[in-house]
């Protein structure tokens, strides 16, 4: 090969390599943006992502959905918020304690207040989302419109002429009527870590009822958990309903996601879910007729108050992340008029979004019951310090049921997070 | 002799890089176990021994998660090594036909991801649904079709037998590369003298291969107290907390923010694989001495 041909040749390659670099530094320029969404699992329904691929249509704009299983979401978001690694949407449960301890909105997320939504969210529902006058999420759940109440078939009760339970005895006797039948009670799907904890925390009214001001008092580090007959009444009947084989065999093993499955199976009569539960049976099992299943409040420690909560799943923006605008405008879909309506109609349990001018869906009964003029907000969005160790309470409860701990032992272990927790927030409460 | 060729200074980049990466963290992250360092505050204060009392405090589970570690660890060890020496024995001398087959079926569980094995065994040992008590009750054994991963005197034990399925396979081929240096003639030799097959199992072959076996236990002595992803993708250290092992609570507490009590559980992880390592070399300098 001559001197000028291979000349030529290095300066062929050498123009071509050149070329290739331009022309992917090009293409790089031309990519996409997509956005990662971390989530636990239950939190991202269908409907939001199909509401993503319309979004993805009209902006170019993708998301990813990373969907986390719920046992192990807290810990692995945790770890990625502190160590900098945070996606460029994260999933939270609102409330302003797990705003500053979970995820320290003010240096992990981005302000959302200037954001053209933000004035129509519900104010309770916002509340739960500001951290010293600044909106930080933004909480595209059926809050306050949807409680967690314990869904019935009627048709299993009336085949067994079970009335449906105003105290913890009638539910006891229900149990006991139905195992003596062959039939599983209640499905209580202990194994994703965060359900059964809903029995004690949702039951926030009742404590308040018997002891007016007890949330004041604790957040004032002025009362305990430990020590509260309620609570501990409350406690002792949900070992008792573990213990009497009314959750099934295989309580610790079942998972929330099988609840319409087997619901829809006629083998089960009772599970705790939200008051719009019987939509999203309709929704699964098309066979299925709504009205066939009604509502009752949890009745330990004779509970009859409403449970209401304002606070619930919500979107963060991270604030480490590089593509706040695309997310911003990703919000903003969501939030328009008709995409909320496409979401609260596909959404089969939704009865309605936190946002002004959302119409709501309710079946009469279940309206009527979500009129009970007795109510309250539940515990962990109440007392502060108990959402942020929610996973810990079900570890808790998990360890009484099996007789590692005692009822007087889970609420004492409340207490001892609490205080680890407030002091690490520096609370002059517990200074 | 070697040495001697070359300046001392040709060791400054490897000294360095070690230093720097494996030296400093370590001693930096024992010296941030002394204080309080969490993500809820940007001071970092010196606490002494602060850590490591609430780690031993009464109230506190922190010493049974040390010792389901310990049981995890002694337990897979005894298993994985008890069963990979059966089976490079039997694939050595015991089986003619299809041994490579049989060697790629034994290691395959070792290359699948621990989420898979975790997720799959997940199904498999259901209480209701797993196919485990299914062909158990299937088979009129209802007896056995216990609560796998939701008893919690069982969990751990379920645990540990996914685990050493998985790694049996990983042993069992450094067993068997050991079991094929040892030369024929000792075992010609002992067949005369009249060894049966355990005499010389006993004599010749477990002798000849302690140095195979000494590394076997070293990896997994460290393996095993530092165990983390098939207990976390399992069972989260569940049922309550009777799964809990050391490398949970370390993420636990780094996911909580709690950077000083991560580290303080960290050091103390540290001590323990410096006692277990210093015995395991020990008995390796002995076993090489007496060769």
């Amino acid at each position: 090969m001559s001197m000028t041909r291979r000349k030529a040749l290095v300066s062929a390659a050498l123009a071509s390599v050149a070329f290739g670099a331009l022309s992917a530094g090009a293409g790089l320029a031309e990519d996409k943006v997509t956005l990662t969404y971390l989530a636990s699992q239950g939190w991202v329904y269908d409907a939001e992502q199909q509401l993503g691929k319309k979004f993805e249509e009209q902006t170019g704009i993708a998301i990813d959905y990373q969907i986390v299983p719920a046992d192990q979401y807290f810990n692995l978001l945790r770890t990625k918020l502190n160590s900098g690694e945070a996606p460029d949407i994260f999933g939270g449960q609102s409330g302003v304690t797990d705003l500053k301890l979970q995820y320290n909105v003010e240096k992990n997320a981005v302000d959302l207040s200037g954001e053209p939504w933000a004035s129509k969210l519900d104010p309770l529902v916002a509340a739960q989302s500001t951290v010293n006058g600044k909106l930080y999420g933004m909480t595209y759940w059926d809050t306050v419109g949807n409680s967690w109440v314990i869904n019935y078939n009627k048709k299993i009760f009336a085949d067994n002429g079970i009335a449906v339970p105003t105290d913890f005895k009638g539910l006891k006797a229900a149990c006991e009527t139905l195992l003596a039948k062959g039939i599983q009670p209640m499905l209580e799907p202990i194994a994703d870590g965060w359900h059964h904890v809903l029995w004690f925390a949702e039951l926030g009214p009742r404590y308040e009822e018997a002891t007016p001001g007890l949330a004041d008092q604790l957040n004032a580090n002025k009362a305990t958990f430990a020590g509260n007959a309620t609570m501990l009444t409350a406690l002792t009947e949900l070992k008792d309903l573990y213990d009497s084989g009314c959750w099934g065999k295989t309580a610790l093993a079942d998972t929330f996601a099988d609840r319409t499955k087997v619901m829809a199976s006629g083998q089960v009569a009772m599970v705790v879910a939200a008051s719009g539960f019987g939509a999203e049976l309709k929704n699964d099992y098309p066979d299925i007729n709504p009205a066939d299943y009604g509502v009752f409040l949890m009745p330990l420690a004779d509970n009859q108050v409403l449970n209401l909560n304002p606070a619930g799943p919500t979107m963060f923006i991270s604030s480490a992340s590089p593509h706040v605008a695309e997310a911003k405008k990703y919000f903003e879909f969501l939030t328009e008029p008709d995409n909320m309506k496409f979401f609260v109609d596909n959404v089969p349990n939704a009865t309605g979004l936190p946002f002004a001018g959302v119409a709501k869906k309710l079946p009469p009964e279940i309206e009527q019951f979500m009129a009970n003029p007795k109510r309250g907000t539940v515990y962990q969005t109440a007392v502060n310090y108990v959402n942020p160790q929610w996973m810990d309470i079900g570890k808790d409860l998990t360890a009484m049921f099996t007789g590692a701990m005692k009822p007087e032992d889970v609420l004492a272990s409340i207490d001892k997070r609490r205080a680890e927790l407030a002091k690490a927030a520096k609370d002059p409460a517990w200074q | 002799m070697f040495l001697r060729h070359y300046p001392i200074y040709f060791l400054v980049p490897a000294v360095v890089l070690y230093f720097v990466f494996f030296i400093l963290p370590s001693l930096l992250g024992i010296g941030y176990s002394f204080t309080d360092w969490s993500t809820y505050s940007d001071q970092v204060n010196f606490v002494g021994l602060d850590n490591f009392v609430h780690i031993f405090s009464p109230g506190e589970n922190y010493l049974a998660y040390i010792g389901n570690t310990l049981i995890f660890t002694v337990v897979t060890i005894a298993l994985k090594t008890v069963i990979g020496l059966g089976l490079a024995v039997l694939l050595s001398e015991g089986v003619r036909r299809f041994s490579h087959l049989y060697r790629l079926a034994i290691y395959l569980p070792a290359v699948l991801p621990t989420l898979v094995v975790a997720l799959i065994f997940r199904s498999i040992l259901h209480p209701a649904t797993g196919v485990l008590n299914r062909l158990l009750r299937a088979i009129g054994l209802d007896a056995l079709a216990l609560q796998w991963l939701t008893d919690p005197h069982i969990a751990l034990f379920s645990v540990i037998g996914v685990d050493t399925w998985k790694g049996v396979g990983y042993i069992t081929v450094i067993l068997l590369a050991g079991l094929q240096t040892i030369p024929r003639d000792y075992y010609e030799a002992a067949e005369i003298d009249g060894a049966g097959f355990w005499a010389r199992l006993r004599f010749v072959t477990i002798p000849m291969l302690m140095p195979a076996l000494v590394v076997v236990t070293v990896l997994n002595v460290l393996y095993g107290l530092r165990v983390f992803d098939i207990v976390y993708a399992m069972t989260n250290g569940g049922p309550g907390y009777a799964t809990e092992v050391i490398s949970t609570e370390i993420f636990k507490a780094f996911s909580q923010g709690q950077y000083g009590l991560g580290t303080a559980l960290s050091t103390i992880m540290f001590a323990v694989l410096l006692v277990a390592g210093y015995f395991v070399i020990r008995l390796l300098e002995r076993t090489s001495s007496q060769e």
